[in-house]
């Protein structure tokens, strides 16, 4: 009965579905930035990356420093989204070359449990440095209000949003596609044996491509800190959405995880309005679909699953 | 003359001797690592402040009491574990602590078969002295029903008819709504509910219920999403403008852990419970109440909140029952529990009511303003007592006999 109650109204009011849609892409966007990392990660050192949720959070928690040790100015907020993914990127690298690549060539289990223990190391790091308190980053001035859409009101953030990650995904594109670089991950994910044998160094390229999804991943804690409370427990919080966006689209495939977080994303804010009881459930029985349908993920490669 | 001199009710030596002999030893359980820690580090700062103003006024019969301190990382079974080790090995004379129901209930039912008593303190829930209470088990605190309550009563003094919630689904915000909404209905009979919206616990993306309530046609919604869902909740619908259209009450949004970090982004006009003790007409009612924060502030160094009144009168009330008692036995404690008794504490007088062990202190209720420093606080704060607003004595033994029905 609820349902129908709330259907009614939203079904004669098409500017509040045009503002669910812009929210349900927000929220895409976001989830892509969060995902397409680990995608990446994945693609080329066969890492799942368990630890990235913790990459996101420690991304949220620089923004809130440096935020709080700059000068109240309006450059303050940009610098630090800036900075704060490169402290991130920083600790993937430091992680990655002291303990992933040890164990590289060995069963894919320890990876889990290391990648899991990483989980609870930065965790506890963080509650260490930061204390329990729940902490905030306020929207910068110039974004701190909403937008006039569809004669509704539009939050002025999640617009830089959907600018900003579909910015991010071209210049990917850009650079996997027009770089040498690229083409060397390209063909990592490949055939990294055949890659080495060619006088590739493959360990440093390994290394470069988990920093640069430790670097996406603080970038999408950073842009995500002004939208929720920066507090233990936003790792799991996102590792579980991450995981279920980069299985349906693909490990390895970064249009992949572009197309599917858009569906998780529109999914989530219209499962609520249709199915208010089991909107939690919908985003697993989606990935349950992909999965029996295409076991690889959208578009993943079969060889990869 | 000390604090602790005023808040001991039990008549004690004029100069009080430090504790001697055998500490009273009180296995403490609670979640100290993760999201829980930034309630539990106040409580627990709290109940050791408690503890040492016992311990210097000479003790409970003499004797030092003593806290044991395990972590159950919100976990029940690990809370049951730890119950069990402190029991059986450390030989504590009492059980207490939780902070999540779940744990509270599970460390109740132990305490039950291990005919050890046990002190619930920061856990809310009403089912642990009620649908699931029995003789082994006290609650130190007030619990949902008593808040709620407040709450309902002071959102029954407006005009709003047309009532929303949005609450995490779960046992918690279950509970919340349905005593919020029946008490409600009792005072503003043309009240009706027009939406109802049960996020995830944990939800970090509220925009799709947001639009919902915006097109719900309410007057008003509660909120019971506590903590950072309550921040991540209240930042995205600011800019949606949800507050200017749809008043907004919440069971938990004064409390310090969320209002200080919204900053500038704190709901305005929000009406919610809270312990205001910065409040002129607080401190005006509870002449010793500024002394008492002064004085955690020295411990602690962070201001008070909810949680560390609450591991403070944790304290005292688990002391005067052992002191009632005049032992350490277990059923002479709880006979000690069942003729119940009152205390005063700087923030007014808590009953430990005996035919269910369930604490009731003041409560208090409030609207979320700027104060002059551009710091969100709680203002025109409005007192009442839980036991204007409990359910009573009969009201509680149906509800025993309805569960002990339905477990059959």
């Amino acid at each position: 009965m609820h349902a129908i109650a709330n259907l009614f109204p939203w079904i004669t009011n098409g500017s509040l579905i045009m503002i669910q849609v812009m929210s349900g892409l927000a929220v895409g966007m976001f989830l892509f930035l969060v995902s397409v990392g680990m995608s990446l990660i994945f693609g080329v050192t066969r890492i799942v990356n368990l630890a990235h949720g913790s990459f996101y959070m420690v991304g949220a928690y620089l923004m809130v420093t440096l935020v709080g040790i700059l000068p109240e100015r309006p450059w303050a907020f940009w610098l630090a989204l800036c900075v704060a993914p490169l402290g991130v990127a920083l600790l993937g690298g430091v992680i990655e070359m002291t303990l992933l690549r040890r164990i590289y060539h060995r069963d894919p289990l320890m990876q889990l449990i290391l990648t899991f223990g990483l989980i609870l190391v930065i965790g506890t790091l963080v509650l260490l440095l930061w204390g329990p308190d729940n902490k905030s980053v306020q929207r910068p001035e110039s974004l701190a209000g909403s937008v006039r859409l569809f004669g509704q009101f539009f939050p002025s953030y999640y617009v830089l949003v959907l600018v900003l990650a579909p910015l991010v995904a071209v210049s990917m594109w850009l650079v996997f596609y027009r770089t040498r670089w690229g083409m060397l991950i390209r063909a990592a994910t490949v055939d990294r044996e055949m890659l080495g044998a060619l006088g590739v160094n493959v360990a440093a390229l390994y290394t470069q491509v988990f920093v640069f999804g430790s670097w996406l991943a603080g970038l999408a804690g950073a842009l995500a800190a002004p939208t929720v409370a920066v507090a233990l427990g936003m790792d799991s919080d996102v590792l579980t959405n991450a995981f279920v966006v980069v299985v349906i689209g693909g490990l390895g495939s970064f249009a992949g995880s572009f197309i599917s977080a858009i569906m998780v994303g529109l999914l989530q804010s219209f499962g609520i309005l249709i199915f208010p009881a089991i909107s939690i459930v919908l985003l697993f029985a989606l990935m349950a679909v992909v999965l029996i349908v295409r076991p690889w993920g959208l578009l993943g490669r079969p060889e990869d699953h | 003359m000390s604090l602790a001199g005023v808040a001991l009710i039990a008549g004690g030596s004029a100069a009080p001797a430090a504790a001697q002999g055998k500490p009273i030893r009180i296995g403490e359980i609670n979640s100290y690592s993760g999201l829980a820690t930034v309630y539990t580090f106040p409580y627990k700062e709290g109940l050791l402040m408690a503890a040492k103003e016992i311990n210097d006024a000479g003790g409970v019969l003499g004797r030092p009491i003593e806290f044991v301190f395990r972590d159950d990382k919100l976990k029940p079974d690990e809370a049951v574990k730890a119950a069990r080790e402190l029991v059986g090995q450390e030989k504590v004379d009492f059980l207490a602590g939780c902070i999540s129901s779940g744990v509270g209930l599970a460390i109740s039912a132990y305490a039950k078969d291990a005919k050890t008593l046990y002190f619930a303190t920061h856990c809310q829930t009403s089912r642990l002295t009620w649908d699931d209470g029995h003789r082994y088990v006290a609650h130190t605190t007030n619990n949902v029903n008593q808040y709620v309550r407040a709450l309902a009563k002071k959102a029954s003094t407006f005009p709003y008819a047309k009532w929303a919630h949005i609450s995490p689904d779960y046992e918690y915000g279950h509970n919340v709504w349905d005593e919020f909404i029946a008490y409600l209905k009792q005072l503003k009979p043309d009240v009706q509910v027009t939406q109802q919206n049960w996020p995830k616990l944990g939800e970090t993306d509220h925009s799709a219920y947001i639009t919902s309530l915006l097109q719900s046609g309410s007057d008003a919604f509660l909120s019971s999403v506590w903590g950072a869902q309550e921040i991540a909740f209240v930042k995205q619908a600011r800019p949606f403008g949800l507050f200017d259209k749809v008043r907004y009450f919440s069971a938990s949004v004064g409390n310090p852990d969320e209002l200080d970090p919204l900053g500038k982004e704190a709901p305005i006009g929000a009406i919610t419970p809270g312990f205001a003790w910065y409040d002129e007409g607080m401190q005006q009612r509870h002449p010793k109440l500024s002394e008492w924060v002064k004085k955690y502030e020295a411990q602690a160094k962070k201001e008070p909140t909810l949680g560390a009144s609450w591991g403070y009168a944790s304290a005292y009330i688990i002391a005067e029952a052992i002191k009632r008692a005049k032992s350490t036995d277990t059923d002479k404690v709880i006979g000690a529990l069942d003729e119940g008794y009152e205390m005063q504490f700087p923030w007014g007088k808590v009953i430990m009511r005996g035919c269910d062990h369930q604490a009731i202190p003041p409560q208090w209720v409030g609207k979320v303003k700027m104060n002059a420093q551009g710091k969100p606080v709680l203002a025109e704060v409005e007192e009442h007592h839980g036991q204007e607003l409990i359910r009573s004595c009969e009201e509680v033994a149906k509800i025993r006999l309805t569960a002990a029905g339905q477990k059959k």
